[in-house]
């Protein structure tokens, strides 16, 4: 489990002092969770410091109990590369490697054979339905098509914990609806999926809902069940 | 444990890693082409300029194996070879010839150097003297006749083959030595491809009657079969004072010196070139990671390690540097052939030779370029901060 414990960060700018994430404590359970808020709340700040992107100011990222945020930054690239998945909102692939290499990638730094990897690699691309399209570099891909080959690569080593960032802002909505349709099956498949959006819509499909503002995690909803607690009693 | 060492750097040297630097070189690839043409430029320059000293030694060493006497006697402080006014003394010839039959000396050969030069190689002309009875052919073994006689008799000149062509000279023609001095021409040497290409031998006397001298250039000096002329050319040292006893290790050990200093000039030079061509491979492969740098960063943020990205990189400048070697060495080969084809044409000798060991210290050099050239390129990809590189912040 992905918990987080008064997970503080501030930058310096000039001589002002930011607060990006102020104290967020949550303990991420499998399924569906996300997290919402307007621009400038801190949700990007907080998955850089969940993912171990960046590291917090105070407090701490756990994983499976084990403190994570404060190991170097090559042992975070390989928790990240072994429990974690990244789809992102662009930049979300490599554009000199085709599809499957993309998939591949991860495998590869993982150690696996070129056989294992191409297998495993096809047989992802397949489950997300572009198995015809492997050969193909990501600039010949849509938008949709590209998200799709990222979730088939964030799901390459079978990590527990999916974090995804925007996956669908810049989509059409039915390329959207399969990437979300992709998503949600690994939330109910057991997977601990973040999904940090400001898309109210998607945000409902969430089991809950984490809103942030300046930082502060204001407001826990879980849409399902229809109750809102209070963060501050956390 | 080697060997799953080994395994696992296989794997990271992966087809997707090969299918990187492939297509990131390819993606531009005016700028790689630019690029690898320095690299090509720069090692053609250095196997060039380095030609010039392996053509030299193996010059050396084909007219050293030609050469029939053992020993090669000349005076004291003299270079091999050197066609001075000659200096050894009748009296030294006679004391070696006392010494000889105590030393296994079966023949002695005095010569003596006539060279009349000009700006141009084809004025220039290069006269042995040889005394009478003593042909071409018992200098130089190999020599074949090609007209008429081998021995230039009291009057006459056998002239080299190379020499006969470029100027010339057939039987019957008279060659002036000085006023007074002419000879004819009474035999034609075939082509060697060698320095003795270019020789006239003649009469020793009319050396010594053109220079006004009875000295001679140098001593030719034959010995036994089971005799080692490392030891008779110390012995006769020590029993002649005043000579200068070399053999053919000798002459070649000093050549070596002489060539190896020219050879870092020569070095020193061309590295103007390859500094230029390393210098360049830094700039496109730097300018290549400020690029790239969204893409080191989602690497980093898919879990590769800073070593992977500083490996990534590196590659791609070794790929510049090894491919641009390979090529640089083809067209420095190339006009290594092109520069023999002239001096062949006008000395009758191939001066630049590219060999196996100037070929393999060219490669390892451009793919040594390749790698320093990388290194800080490198090392900036591998540091790149995730957050910053995939625009998080």
């Amino acid at each position: 489990m992905l918990e987080a414990v008064r997970l503080h960060k501030r930058y310096h700018q000039g001589e002002l002092d930011v607060v990006a994430v102020d104290h967020f404590t949550y303990a991420f359970p499998p399924g569906l969770t996300a997290i919402v808020g307007p621009s400038g709340s801190g949700k990007t700040t907080l998955l850089n410091l969940l993912a171990g992107f960046d590291v917090p100011t105070e407090g701490e990222v756990r994983l499976d109990g084990r403190v994570f945020s404060s190991l170097s930054e090559d042992e975070r690239a390989e928790v990240r590369l072994r429990h974690m998945g990244f789809v992102f909102q662009q930049w979300n692939l490599i554009p000199t490697l085709t599809a499957l290499e993309n998939v591949a990638f991860p495998l590869m730094l993982a150690g696996q054979s070129l056989r294992e990897r191409t297998e495993r690699a096809q047989a992802l691309l397949a489950a997300v339905g572009l198995e015809k399209r492997a050969k193909h570099l990501p600039s010949r891909l849509s938008g949709g098509e590209q998200q799709r080959v990222a979730i088939a690569r964030a799901l390459a080593l079978d990590p527990p914990v999916l974090f995804a960032d925007e996956p669908t802002g810049n989509l059409d909505s039915a390329s959207g609806a399969r990437v979300v349709e992709l998503l949600l099956a690994q939330a109910q498949g057991g997977r601990t999926v973040i999904l940090v959006t400001h898309d109210l819509e998607l945000s409902c499909k969430a089991e809950r809902v984490l809103h942030l503002r300046d930082g502060r995690l204001t407001r826990i909803e879980t849409p399902s069940a229809g109750l809102t607690e209070a963060a501050q009693s956390l | 444990m080697a060997l799953v060492c080994l395994r696992k750097t296989l794997i990271l040297l992966g087809v997707e890693v090969l299918a990187l630097v492939y297509r990131n070189l390819r993606a531009r690839p005016v700028r790689s082409l630019l690029t690898l043409l320095g690299i090509v430029v720069s090692t053609a320059s250095m196997v060039l300029f380095l030609s010039f000293g392996e053509g030299l030694r193996r010059a050396l060493g084909a007219e050293l194996s030609r050469v029939g006497p053992a020993i090669l006697v000349v005076p004291e402080g003299a270079e091999a070879f050197s066609p001075g006014y000659p200096e050894l003394r009748p009296e030294t010839l006679e004391a070696i010839r006392r010494v000889a039959p105590s030393l296994g000396i079966v023949q002695v050969i005095p010569t003596a150097v006539f060279a009349r030069g000009g700006l141009d190689p084809s004025s220039s002309f290069v006269f042995q003297g040889l005394p009478a009875g003593v042909t071409p052919k018992d200098l130089y073994p190999n020599l074949g006749l090609a007209q008429g006689s081998m021995d230039p008799g009291a009057s006459g000149a056998v002239v080299g083959g190379g020499v006969a062509q470029r100027n010339n000279l057939g039987l019957g023609k008279t060659l002036r030595l000085s006023p007074q001095v002419s000879l004819r021409v009474v035999g034609v040497l075939e082509r060697s491809g060698g320095l003795t290409d270019s020789f006239i031998y003649v009469p020793l006397s009319a050396i010594h009657a053109v220079l006004n001298t009875a000295n001679y250039s140098s001593i030719l000096v034959a010995i036994e079969p089971d005799r080692r002329a490392e030891e008779v050319a110390r012995a006769l040292e020590e029993r002649v004072p005043g000579i200068d006893a070399q053999t053919t290790g000798d002459v070649m050990r000093f050549a070596e010196r002489a060539v190896r200093i020219s050879d870092l000039v020569r070095f020193g030079i061309s590295l103007v070139a390859l500094v230029v061509g390393g210098l360049l491979v830094a700039n496109t492969v730097m300018m290549s990671v400020y690029e790239r740098i969204r893409e080191f960063g989602l690497m980093r943020a898919l879990g590769a390690k800073r070593r992977f990205i500083f490996g990534l990189v590196l590659l791609e400048a070794l790929v510049l540097g090894l491919v641009g070697g390979l090529l640089g060495l083809l067209l420095g080969q190339a006009a290594s052939g092109l520069v023999n084809w002239f001096t062949l044409r006008e000395v009758g000798l191939a001066l630049s030779a590219v060999t196996l060991r100037l070929a393999s210290f060219a490669l390892l050099v451009a793919v040594v370029l390749g790698l320093v050239a990388g290194f800080l390129p490198a090392r900036t990809a591998s540091r790149i901060r995730v957050v910053e590189a995939l625009g998080r912040v």
